[in-house]
């Protein structure tokens, strides 16, 4: 492998801000699951989960606006700009980079209906960021398809890494979706749990001397719909 | 038709008295015939917001709970920008109420003036009337009835539709109705936008209950100074109330704002609450608070009134619970009720009411815990204020004002003793609880 010299700093930038980017995007889908599910993550309230999805995506962007100019700028390969955003466009690797473009494309209409959101019809939102299941596995196959690095080594195992991850995480969703308690019943729910574990039962004999750590810790316990409560 | 318009209404003598909305001596819907002789023909101003500055000079406030301003809602929707809709809101959803229904059943064409009239005054082409399709649909039907007599005679200018109301406590609360226009489901939503800026299609929404149309409809007849010969300064006019006597009996009468309690309530308080058949009386409906009965035999059916007592007239409900009855008892089998009609949408709401609900119904039995009071009294401190409605607030200013009228009865309950003496249920409940989300539709 060659060291890095002037030509090469940008081969070498985009590369690695193309994995960086990767990774974030990862964290990103990972995040956003947890968020249509109103899951948490350990230590933060749920908005910090969806302002956490929000800050990590626009981050992303950061990296992949770096990924893609430097890219573009090294002249090692001719890239044309556009390629960037129009699918199949370029000489040189055409195909892979085509996903590249098809995968940026989804995340631009992402970001653009989410900063609008609220001028915007809810459903139509909730449509446009369907398309995110569809932007990772793409992305995902333009990282693997136009680099050699990705291919084998450490890289490899960072990037079957994300996959396994993306992957548990649809299960999860899956799994947290059929379990759902349908709005009609939630109430109900809650409401018959309530009564069987009660507030605190009616002391009956013996009951009050015995110390009963359930008793004085009981608190009121969030029902989670992700839970299927 | 043998009166047109053009015949002045001033001729025809203005009803003095009470009852003013409903006729008297009858049980049956009043005809369209019966209802142009007994208050003339719609007396339609011609004009954006004519009527306001009567309505405003006349002192009324939305009949409905919340004693808004009508004036003040009008130009706000007239302000608004766009072409307003506007919705007459007849769903009437607390179980111990039918004074909606009565008015609706008895006079209808004075509600349906008044949708004519609020609907001039904004500026809609279009206005729908939401009521319960309860009771076999008997009142939707007669409604209808009554819309269609009137379109062929060209008194109304604005076509208006009727929408059923699903039989759940919330499907009256102003953005769950409008969610259900627009083809939802019967369940509240966040606000803003207000309805009156963004409702039923968009539009700028008037939405009022429907005898404070009828109201209207009878302030654009005799005017304001007409209007305030009966109520208070303050809160001037008269309204509606159910009754429900101690003895099981209920009664929907019109009294003029302001009258006493004991006057209304005679056969329950007794001379001065001490000395007759009720211990408690429930102001302001499921929403509202209980008050005991000889504080209550000082107060007045109005706001300033009630207020003194933490209570509000809501929409004129009042209930008068016996003494034979146990008031923990009968307020957790309602809160049980509020608890089951939550939407279930916000997270304080239906975690909170059902737990609150289970600790009342420990309290209604015997020997509780003693730290259950104070587990529903924080509770209801975590539940307040954070709904996207008024429900979790509602409920817990009933269970509140509960643990203090019945702090007796609960020293009772701590001992194993319950004073009640009559097992039944006393407090109008309905049966069936949402299963499925057509249950809200």
């Amino acid at each position: 492998m060659n060291g890095m010299t002037a030509s090469t700093a940008f081969w070498y930038a985009s590369r690695a801000t193309g994995v960086v980017s990767l990774l974030l995007l990862t964290a990103v889908m990972v995040l956003g699951i947890l968020v249509n599910r109103q899951g948490r993550l350990p230590g933060l309230p749920r908005f910090a989960v969806t302002n956490l999805h929000r800050n990590l995506s626009l981050l992303a962007v950061v990296f992949l606006v770096i990924h893609i100019v430097t890219a573009v700028m090294d002249t090692f390969v001719s890239i044309p700009l556009v390629s960037a955003v129009i699918p199949f466009t370029s000489g040189y690797e055409g195909f892979w980079l085509g996903l590249g473009a098809i995968s940026l494309d989804i995340m631009l209409a992402l970001i653009a209906t989410s900063l609008v959101r609220g001028r915007l019809n809810r459903k139509v939102w909730r449509a446009v960021h369907w398309l995110a299941y569809a932007s990772w596995p793409i992305a995902f196959a333009h990282s693997i398809g136009s680099s050699t690095d990705l291919q084998h080594g450490p890289l490899l195992v960072l990037a079957v890494g994300c996959a396994v991850l993306i992957a548990g995480s649809l299960i999860w969703r899956i799994v947290a979706v059929t379990r759902e308690v349908p709005r009609a019943q939630r109430v109900s729910t809650v409401m018959a749990r309530s009564l069987v574990a009660g507030p605190r039962q009616p002391d009956g004999p013996g009951r009050r001397s015995a110390a009963d750590p359930a008793a004085t810790s009981r608190r009121p316990t969030a029902v989670s719909r992700s839970r299927g409560l | 038709m043998p009166l047109r318009r053009g015949e002045d209404t001033a001729s025809r003598s203005r009803p003095d008295g009470l009852p003013r909305l409903l006729p008297t001596g009858t049980t049956v819907p009043e005809g369209l015939r019966e209802h142009l002789a007994r208050h003339g023909f719609v007396p339609y101003r011609d004009g954006r917001l004519q009527l306001a500055a009567d309505l405003r000079a006349a002192g009324l406030t939305g009949r409905g709970g919340a004693s808004f301003p009508v004036y003040r809602k009008l130009e706000a929707v007239a302000g608004a920008g766009g072409r307003p809709f506007v919705v007459a809101n007849g769903a009437e959803s607390e179980p111990a109420s039918s004074k909606d229904a009565s008015l609706l059943w008895l006079a209808p064409h004075l509600v349906l003036d008044g949708i004519q009239l609020a609907a001039e005054a904004v500026g809609a082409r279009e206005a729908c009337l939401y009521v319960h399709e309860t009771h076999g649909n008997q009142l939707a039907v007669a409604v209808q009835r009554a819309l269609s007599e009137r379109w062929p005679a060209r008194i109304d200018r604005v076509p208006v539709r009727l929408a059923g109301a699903p039989p759940r406590f919330l499907s009256g609360q102003e953005t769950a109705m409008v969610n259900l226009l627009n083809g939802g489901l019967a369940l509240p939503t966040f606000a803003p936008p207000r309805v009156f800026e963004r409702g039923v299609a968009g539009a700028p929404t008037l939405v009022q209950n429907v005898e404070t149309l009828a109201h209207i409809a009878l302030i654009a007849r005799y005017g304001a100074g007409w209007f305030r010969q009966v109520g208070t300064q303050a809160e001037p006019g008269s309204m509606l109330s159910t009754i429900n006597h101690a003895n099981g009996s209920v009664r929907i009468i019109e009294a003029a704002v302001g009258t006493p309690l004991r006057s209304l309530l005679a056969a329950d308080l007794g001379t001065d609450g001490t000395d007759g058949p009720a211990q408690a009386i429930l102001a302001g409906g499921y929403h509202g608070t209980w008050i005991p009965a000889p504080r209550a035999a000082g107060l007045t059916l109005d706001n300033a009134g009630l207020c003194s007592a933490g209570a509000s007239v809501g929409a004129g409900v009042l209930a008068a619970l016996p003494a034979s009855h146990c008031g923990l008892a009968e307020t957790a089998r309602v809160v049980r009720y509020l608890a089951l009609e939550s939407a279930g949408q916000c997270g304080p709401c239906l975690n909170g009411l059902p737990r609150i609900a289970a600790g009342l119904a420990a309290l209604a039995g015997p020997r509780p815990d003693r730290r259950v009071r104070a587990d529903i009294e924080r509770w209801a401190g975590l539940v307040l204020g954070r709904g996207a409605c008024n429900h979790p607030d509602g409920s817990v200013r009933f269970v509140r004002s509960a643990l203090t009228v019945f702090a007796a009865e609960l020293k009772h309950h701590e001992r194993g003793v319950c004073s009640a003496t009559a097992r039944q249920p006393f407090l109008p409940l309905p049966s069936g609880t949402a299963v499925t989300d057509e249950d809200w539709s």
